[in-house]
């Protein structure tokens, strides 16, 4: 069974980001970049069903600049076989982003697709649902645990107030949340394998996939500036501070 | 990460090291070397080889005149310039008013500017400083009130570097009074010509006539000798304050700065022995240099940087600081090497043609007076504190 | 020109990076410095498993052919969570040593342990009174028949406690401070006549003074000619350490910084006061420093030995000293009474900072190196 997983190439979570003086976005120069960490746990979820003889193999696919070429290589050290770059130096919505993965999905015909649930820059949620519609598969979004069994897959899906199991028939799209697993870390050996696996570069006119987009950014801003905390003596003052202080309760 | 240049950085190396060996005019390095007293005629004669070489405004784009270097060239030219002894371009001109005319000036503006200014025709100074406004600039006085097609412009300003040989000179100009502080500013081209000009010298502690007054009384500007729109000069401003401070750690300069005190070192003796063999002034050298191949590194950090596409920021600020406080050390060791012959105030042996009896070496009646000299360089382009505030605020976020 | 890194060199920094961050927190960190062994075994055991104990060692030998550049990304990490693992000791000094002196079959037998973690080796060089002079060795080696038998005192041997082997410098001709006549010996510290007292340091780690008494020593090298291969491998020890330092700096510039935007004083936080806003700047100037020296440590570690290598060098671990000690006391002043107290993880970043200078050669014998080479 052949595994597509989608990984994006998102400012590294540790950074605290700075917004542009001229409002336009957020500044990326000098920024430390990596893999969204939703990502990661798609990764994960994909090295584990091969490693229990699942899956045959898993292709990595981002789509982004060149540079985004190092979160594939990084795809690749934590145990993908072969990676996808549809490149596009665009700031492409999500729409278009399911498009171009669904013209992958297309070429590539994997059974199960795994998606991070949303990205940790924009905060979406949205690729994983569109690429479903797009492709007309089943989707189990959410994830907490994924069993393929034949040609079926059970989802767990975190939801409000408790977990909801799902049933898809393969192909299914599936978008991970955070208690999926944990990712493991590359290593050594695997960084000087991930090295020599293939890369394929693809543009967007190659897949037929216009990536105009519907959207325009109006204006982007740092939120405001939370007050510092205080410390409470008893939890009777906690109480007295939220009803009437804060007027939350 | 590799710190050694590439073999084509190495050939542009060379290249302009020959070019170096082969033009500099001996007498001019000389002068530099030993810190004598530079002619207007010596900045325009090396400014003369430099242009027809086409390498005196190296930052310019092409098409103006400029050259394709990217930042590790600059800084391999900026570097081999000031080892051979070349003198550091006057900036005014080329390094300072050119880049405001190319960003926001006129095409009329640029096409009468700029080759006057390659040519050496014009000699541009610069009117900041203000007896009231130094580091806090925003708050300058020195008034233009529009009449008719005229600015009439009244008000004085200070610390006019090379003035007395300037015949153009940029200011910042009030336009408007109401306004708060930097937004009723302006940027004003003026001829030195122009009647109700008055440039009057100021005698630095060195003794030395660098900087000058300068008084408006009625002078009559032609509005088109506005740069950008009217009160918004400080745009203006700010973008050649951070073109001004990416050059400012002197790099180059210090690295020839010690080569000198070794040399100074070598020849000054203490207890019959050379002084670089004296433990304690070897130590104090080898500390400076010490921190100058840490600030050495930082600028090839920066500079790599910037050719990826960085813009050099407010670490470009820790680096005039750094940069500033270790030339001022070179200084004081220099001053210090002399011994008691420091104190003997010697100004016609800084002249170049000075052919009487020499009282110690070529070398020594610079070195005190440079080392006052000297202390200006944490004052301007920002003061180091200003730095730090800028530092404080843009990367820092206090 | 460049100091871009490699997309392995990225992967090597991001794994080491969240190993850290996941594995040393503070109350772990705690509990494996309280430990009989003085470090987590249990987070060496993963620096073995992921491969990042065999990153200088050729690829031949299960290792990432890593220079000077690897051993920084990784030393840096560890700076950052200020992990009390004997890294440097084993891999890089003592691994080091072995690779350039070992015979085919030293190499062998140790490399492979070293790097897969599962052999710590140690290096003694200091004594008594060797005050940072690796040429000043009083241990004396002896040959009888076969074996040599080393007799002496070696002091503040960094995880020559737990190691497996020691290495040991020791002097089989010549006077106290000669370069000539030096030897390095690999000890077992189990065997006869070595007797070791452990203790605790003051940044958290552990050591201990090796007593050998007519103990057996197998030659590493020429018997003799050890000293040239001593002083390259500190080089090499020097710029790990000092990416190790700036790591920790910049930890320590970060938890300074974020305690001037909280900390409140006079209805403000103190970071709007400019006295304490210039001190911040001038500490993350000399950060900046810091790691632009690292960086050059790096780059020449690996290089052939040369004069300009060690003088580099030198000031490398000069500027980084300064820098460490400097950032030391600045943040445990800006900070207040909280930084006095043990339980606060600044205090123990300031400690390993003012330590790391007292490994190697502290400012004063680093300048007094870099100084005497002018005249020369």
């Amino acid at each position: 069974m052949k595994i597509l997983v989608a990984v994006k190439r998102v400012v590294d979570y540790n950074v605290k980001v700075r917004v542009k003086a001229d409002n336009s976005g957020v500044d990326l120069a000098n920024v430390k970049m990596s893999m969204n960490p939703f990502c990661e746990i798609a990764v994960e979820e994909a090295v584990r069903l091969k490693e229990k003889g699942v899956a045959t193999e898993i292709i990595a696919v981002s789509v982004g600049p060149t540079a985004a070429q190092e979160q594939l290589r990084t795809a690749l050290a934590l145990g993908a076989d072969r990676a996808i770059l549809v490149e596009s130096t665009e700031d492409l919505s999500s729409l278009s982003i399911a498009k171009l993965l669904k013209a992958v999905v297309d070429k590539e015909q994997p059974q199960l697709v795994i998606l991070g649930k949303q990205a940790i820059d924009s905060d979406n949620n949205q690729t994983g649902q569109m690429l479903a519609a797009l492709s007309g598969y089943g989707q189990g979004t959410f994830a907490s645990a994924v069993v393929v069994e034949g040609d079926r897959v059970k989802v767990t899906r975190e939801i409000d107030g408790g977990a909801q199991t799902v049933d898809l028939k393969l192909p299914a799209i599936v978008t991970t949340d955070l208690r999926l697993n944990e990712p493991r870390y590359a290593s050594l050996p695997n960084i000087m394998k991930a090295k020599k696996k293939p890369m394929e570069t693809l543009k967007p006119e190659e897949l037929g996939v216009s990536t105009a987009s519907t959207l325009k950014t109006v204006k982007v801003e740092a939120p405001a500036a939370r007050s510092a905390g205080i410390m409470v003596k008893s939890v009777d003052e906690l109480v007295d501070k939220l009803k009437n202080e804060a007027k939350v309760i | 990460m590799d710190i050694h240049f590439t073999p084509e950085q190495l050939a542009f190396r060379d290249e302009v090291r020959e070019f170096l060996k082969q033009e500099l005019p001996a007498d001019i390095a000389a002068k530099v070397k030993l810190g004598k007293h530079m002619a207007k005629e010596d900045h325009e004669r090396w400014q003369k080889i430099l242009s027809a070489k086409g390498w005196y405004a190296p930052g310019w784009p092409v098409e103006h005149g400029g050259t394709d270097w990217g930042p590790v060239e600059k800084h391999i030219f900026d570097e081999e310039s000031a080892a051979y002894g070349a003198p550091r371009l006057v900036p005014f001109g080329v390094n300072m008013v050119a880049p405001v005319i190319i960003k926001f000036g006129s095409e009329e503006q640029k096409r009468h500017y700029l080759p006057r200014i390659l040519s050496g025709e014009d000699w541009w100074c610069q009117g900041y400083s203000e007896p009231g406004a130094g580091s806090d600039l925003a708050s300058l006085k020195t008034r233009a009130v529009r009449d008719g097609d005229h600015y009439i412009v009244n008000g004085q300003k200070t610390w006019t570097t090379l003035g007395q040989h300037a015949n153009w000179i940029f200011c910042l100009v009030r336009t408007d009074p109401e306004a708060q502080q930097q937004r009723g500013i302006s940027f004003l081209l003026i001829d030195m010509a122009t009647p109700g000009i008055t440039v009057r010298p100021i005698y630095t502690l060195d003794g030395d006539h660098e900087v000058n007054e300068v008084f408006f009384d009625d002078v009559k500007v032609p509005v088109e000798n506005l740069v950008g729109e009217e009160n918004k000069g400080w745009t203006c401003a700010k973008y050649l304050l951070t073109h001004e401070r990416t050059g400012l750690a002197g790099i180059g300069a210090s690295k020839a700065a010690m080569r000198h005190l070794k040399r100074v070192a070598t020849k000054q003796q203490k207890n019959g022995k050379p002084l670089i063999e004296d433990t304690l002034f070897r130590t104090q050298i080898a500390e400076v240099e010490m921190e100058l191949m840490a600030a050495e590194m930082s600028t090839l950090r920066i500079v790599a940087a910037a050719s990826e596409g960085g813009v050099p920021g407010a670490e470009s600020s820790i680096l005039k600081v750094q940069g500033t406080e270790i030339r001022q050390a070179i200084t004081n060791l220099l001053r210090k090497a002399l011994g008691p012959y420091a104190l003997p105030f010697l100004p016609e042996e800084l002249d170049y043609e000075y052919d009487g009896d020499v009282l110690l070496e070529d070398y020594s009646p610079a070195l005190a007076s440079s080392y006052f000299n000297m202390r200006k360089l944490s004052i301007f382009g920002g003061s180091n504190e200003i730095q730090k505030n800028i530092v404080s605020k843009m990367i820092l976020e206090l | 020109m460049d100091f871009k890194l490699t997309e392995e060199q990225q992967m090597l920094q991001e794994t080491a990076e969240r190993l850290v961050r996941d594995a040393y927190t503070f109350t772990k960190r705690e509990h494996a410095s309280k430990s009989e062994a003085g470090f987590s075994t249990e987070f060496w055991k993963q620096l073995g498993e992921l491969g990042l104990t065999a990153i200088p060692f050729p690829e031949e030998l299960g290792g990432f052919g890593g220079s000077g550049i690897e051993n920084m990304l990784i030393m840096q990490e560890l700076g950052k969570g200020i992990c009390l693992e004997p890294f440097m000791e084993s891999v890089i000094l003592a691994g080091g040593l072995i690779t350039q002196l070992g015979s085919e079959a030293q190499k062998e037998e140790l490399l492979a342990g070293i790097a897969s973690g599962e052999l710590q080796a140690a290096v003694a060089l200091d004594e008594l009174h060797s005050h940072y002079d690796l040429s000043h060795v009083t241990t004396t080696a002896t040959q009888q028949g076969s074996d040599w038998v080393l007799n002496g005192r070696k002091g503040v041997v960094i995880g020559g406690h737990t190691a497996g082997k020691i290495l040991v410098s020791a002097r089989n001709a010549g006077d106290t401070c000669d370069q000539q006549g030096i030897s390095l010996f690999i000890v077992d510290p189990n065997s006869a006549g070595v007797t070791r007292r452990t203790y605790a340091t003051v940044d958290g780690r552990k050591g201990c003074e090796l007593f050998l008494d007519n103990a057996k020593g197998e030659l590493l090298g020429t018997a003799g000619g050890a000293y040239d291969a001593i002083s390259y491998q500190a080089g090499r020890a020097i710029a790990a350490l000092c990416a190790e330092a700036v790591g920790a700096m910049r930890v320590l510039c970060d938890i300074t910084l974020d305690y001037l935007k909280t900390r409140k004083q006079f209805g403000v936080v103190i970071g709007k006061f400019q006295v304490l806003q210039h001190r911040m700047v001038d500490m993350v100037s000399a950060l900046e420093r810091a790691t632009s020296m690292a960086i050059l440590a790096a780059c020449l570690a690996d290089d052939e030995d040369s004069a300009e290598r060690s003088a580099k060098l030198s000031a490398a671990k000069f500027m980084v000293n300064r820098a460490a000690r400097y950032v030391a006391e600045e943040s445990i002043q800006l900070h207040g009474g909280i930084a006095m107290t043990w339980e606060y993880s600044g205090a123990h970043y300031a400690k390993r900072l003012v330590m790391i200078s007292h490994q190697l050669g502290d400012d004063d014998h680093h300048l007094e190196a870099y100084a005497a080479q002018l005249s020369a």
